[in-house]
């Protein structure tokens, strides 16, 4: 067996990390209001390194949002409005014939792929094709063109949005891809007092300016700080049941998801919830990843890799529901008190 | 604690100390010690409640068949106390790993993952943590045992109520029974015997048939036994009365030939002398005395007078002789006959003498025949159920009636019982919707017509 002996971050470490997330999210909190979730949500994926799918009605702050973290992050931010005629080298970029001292030969034009933060705007309205020329820059983080491979500019994010309706003309995301992204954040609506608070202070509904709170050096910093978290076995343990519970012909598959999930998350997504788990826990102040770290991201690492019935459809059952019984039906831990012993609550 | 290295978390498992803070020790070592004890309970009921039942099915089984083992018995309920074996192997072998009662430590008492890590990845740094702290004063859980022990209830009842069942005393097989069938027929053969009223072939015969008696009385004993006994005896009864009117009758048919006296042409004396020749047969065949047998072993009659006289005393002395001895067994006669009234005289009704003149009263002769019907002081008929002239009738006005009770609140309607409401309520059920519903109002009589013209 293999032990994780290098020694925890100690607590100014901790400290010090946490304060600087905690810059950057009370920063996009005034940005985004009463939106707390879906931002602790997004930057535990930024925090993992991973890509975010950010899907709600229009208006809701989405694309707001990725541009606030830009501003927030000293890095470079570009932004694809995604439409059914753009194409794959409008992403990745293409050779050029021009004339180069007196010679005519191809040169590279890097496309709006080659950056560290990418905004793909309504990513459900291009091609299919064009969809899948993300898939390589989004998990091996390089673009292959031409037979050339080309490195991504680290750190390199995807953030995507897009509209759960208006659904003609759209070309919803394959498996793989969805499968792709760490995170897929649900924005929800905002409630009367947001409203409120959004009319009082905000004209024309314009945020508040912003500076930038974290260079690409401090971005690498928590980077590194978030990889020395760690995650016990037990808590590992349960992270491991947790998705396997997800396959409806598993043991531990609660009676929802034998019902109603054709196929459960991969791998990936136990990954996924992993390397969140240890950006929230950090965004905590904590060395280390318990139970509820994992609790709280495992519905947006999860709810995107389930391939639901379609009964499940017509009975309103949604990812984040059945995940929601997963993760009542799935014990902490593995054995489970005697039953003579009652827990107090 | 083994010393100052480790935690003992269970029998053969521990922690090294300087893994766990050491404000969590205590937690951890009374944590481990109440999951052993949850084990144990967890698996103590059901060996328990095993024991009970088996303690209970040979408590049962005792109380059938085992008499002796009667003082004994409550010691069957101590049966649990065997359980305890078997349920501390169990909790034993099932034992928490020191990893699992970390994790559990972690998960229940509010340690979010610290407890686990500092257990991983020592680090004095994060031993004053506030997790690890709450974790160390965490409550532990508590004991629900009775739940468990809810299937140890019935057990319990059932061991209980089979101890207390009263012992089954052993009652008298076929055999015994048998025996005490048997027994009067065979004291009636030994009776005849020694007033020598049978002969060997029927003595033999009798054996047989009260052998025969005895042995279907020890497969079946039913009412058919005792059926069988008494015909035996009647059987016995016969003989010995067959004795005594054979030698009744010799004595009177030779009576008959000593007064027609013999001669040839009286046909009175041929008549006589041939009766008297069967009567003698009857009576060689019943048994009679060797002087008798030898007096018609020579084959004719005698004709003198005095053969006569002597034969005619031989008989006498031979009837006289047998009536004695009938006489000697008549109680015994009686009681070989199916019924006998007189056995079954309760004390004070005597023969039914004195019964018999109170009518009614019963004993065994249900009283005199002339007894009326009656049971005892009981009025007649017509004395207990007397005439008894009604008032004149008279129609009651409607006035005359008053409201027994006024029920609060407005009385009950149903106003769907009612023809047109209920035409209204059930027009659905009844069909009328469709074509009201799916049909344009200027298309509905033309419809109706259709259907009802």
């Amino acid at each position: 067996m293999i032990t994780d002996t290098r020694p925890l971050l100690d607590p100014d470490a901790v400290g010090t990390a946490q304060t600087s997330i905690a810059r950057v999210v009370d920063a996009l909190r005034r940005v985004i209001l009463g939106k707390e979730d879906t931002i602790d949500e997004v930057v535990a994926a930024l925090l993992g390194r991973g890509h975010v799918l950010l899907e709600g009605l229009p208006g809701l702050g989405k694309t707001e949002l990725v541009k606030a973290l830009s501003r927030l992050l000293s890095i470079d931010f570009r932004r694809i409005q995604f439409t059914p005629d753009l194409l794959p080298t409008d992403i990745t970029g293409s050779h050029i014939l021009q004339d180069v001292d007196g010679r005519k030969e191809f040169a590279f034009h890097a496309g709006p792929v080659f950056t560290n933060l990418l905004l793909a705007d309504e990513i459900n309205r291009a091609s299919p094709k064009t969809q899948a020329a993300l898939l390589e820059a989004m998990q091996e983080r390089r673009v292959t063109i031409f037979g050339e491979t080309r490195p991504l500019p680290l750190p390199f994010f995807v953030l995507a949005t897009q509209n759960p309706i208006e659904l003609e003309g759209t070309y919803p995301l394959p498996e793989a891809q969805l499968d792709r992204f760490m995170f897929k954040v649900d924005v929800a609506g905002v409630d009367r007092a947001v409203l409120e608070e959004i009319l009082t202070t905000r004209v024309h509904g314009e945020p508040p300016v912003l500076t930038p709170v974290l260079d690409a050096a401090g971005l690498q910093r928590l980077f590194d700080a978030v990889d020395a978290v760690h995650m016990p076995r037990a808590v590992a343990n349960y992270t491991s049941r947790l998705v396997a519970a997800t396959h409806p012909e598993s043991s531990d598959a609660p009676p929802q998801v034998r019902q109603f999930v054709k196929y459960g998350s991969s791998p990936r997504g136990a990954i996924a919830i992993g390397a969140a788990a240890r950006g929230l826990a950090l965004m905590r102040g904590k060395p280390n990843v318990g139970f509820d770290e994992i609790r709280r991201v495992a519905p947006a690492a999860l709810s995107h890799r389930l391939v639901l019935d379609y009964s499940a459809r017509l009975e309103g059952w949604t990812g984040r529901r059945l995940l929601a019984a997963l993760i009542e039906a799935v014990p902490d831990v593995e054995r489970g008190l005697p039953q003579t012993l009652e827990a107090r609550t | 604690m083994l010393g100052d290295n480790s935690v003992r978390l269970a029998d053969d498992s521990t922690v090294p100390a300087d893994r766990v803070p050491a404000s969590l020790i205590p937690i951890v070592r009374r944590f481990s010690r109440r999951l052993r004890i949850g084990l144990f309970l967890d698996a103590f009921p059901q060996w328990a409640a095993g024991a009970l039942l088996a303690a209970g099915c040979a408590a049962l089984v005792c109380r059938l068949f085992v008499p002796a083992a009667d003082p004994y018995l409550f010691w069957l309920l101590a049966a649990p106390a065997l359980a305890i074996l078997p349920a501390a192997v169990l909790s034993i072998r099932r034992a928490y790993r020191p990893e699992e009662v970390l994790a559990l430590v972690d998960a229940l008492t509010g340690g979010d993952g610290a407890v686990l890590t500092l257990a991983e990845r020592h680090d004095q740094a994060w031993s004053h943590a506030s997790q690890i702290s709450r974790a160390a004063h965490a409550a532990l859980p508590r004991f629900r045992p009775w739940r468990r022990f809810t299937i140890v209830v019935p057990a319990l009842a059932f061991l209980v109520i089979a101890v207390l069942l009263p012992q089954r005393t052993p009652t008298a097989g076929p055999l015994p029974i048998a025996d005490d069938v048997v027994s009067g027929l065979s004291a009636t053969l030994k009776e005849l015997q020694s007033h020598d009223l049978v002969t060997p072939e029927e003595e033999k015969q009798l054996q047989q048939e009260i052998e025969r008696v005895r042995k279907a009385a020890q497969e079946r004993m039913d009412a058919s036994a005792w059926e069988a006994a008494d015909a035996v005896k009647e059987k016995m009864a016969a003989n010995a009365a067959a004795k005594r009117d054979a030698a009744s009758w010799a004595q009177e048919a030779l009576a008959r030939y000593s007064a027609a006296g013999g001669s040839a042409g009286n046909p009175d004396a041929a008549s006589a002398k041939a009766e008297f020749s069967k009567a003698l047969e009857a009576l060689a065949r019943s048994g009679a005395p060797l002087d008798i047998q030898k007096m018609l072993a020579a084959g004719k009659l005698p004709g003198d007078a005095a053969s006569l006289g002597k034969l005619a005393a031989a008989l006498g002395q031979y009837l006289g002789d047998v009536q004695g001895r009938l006489g000697d067994v008549q109680g015994f006669g009686g009681r070989a006959s199916r019924f006998d009234p007189s056995e079954f005289a309760a004390a004070g009704e005597g023969d039914g003498a004195g019964a018999g003149n109170t009518p009614g009263r019963g004993g065994i002769t249900r009283g005199r025949a002339d007894a009326k019907l009656t049971y005892g002081q009981e009025s007649l008929p017509a004395e207990r159920f007397k005439a008894q002239a009604l008032p004149p009738g008279y129609v009651r006005s409607p006035d005359d009636w008053a409201p027994v009770v006024n029920m609060p609140g407005a009385p009950i309607v149903a106003p769907e019982a009612s023809g047109r409401a209920a035409a209204r309520a059930y027009a659905e059920d009844a069909g009328q919707a469709a074509w009201r519903r799916t049909l344009a109002p200027r298309h509905q009589s033309a419809v109706k017509k259709y259907f009802k013209p």
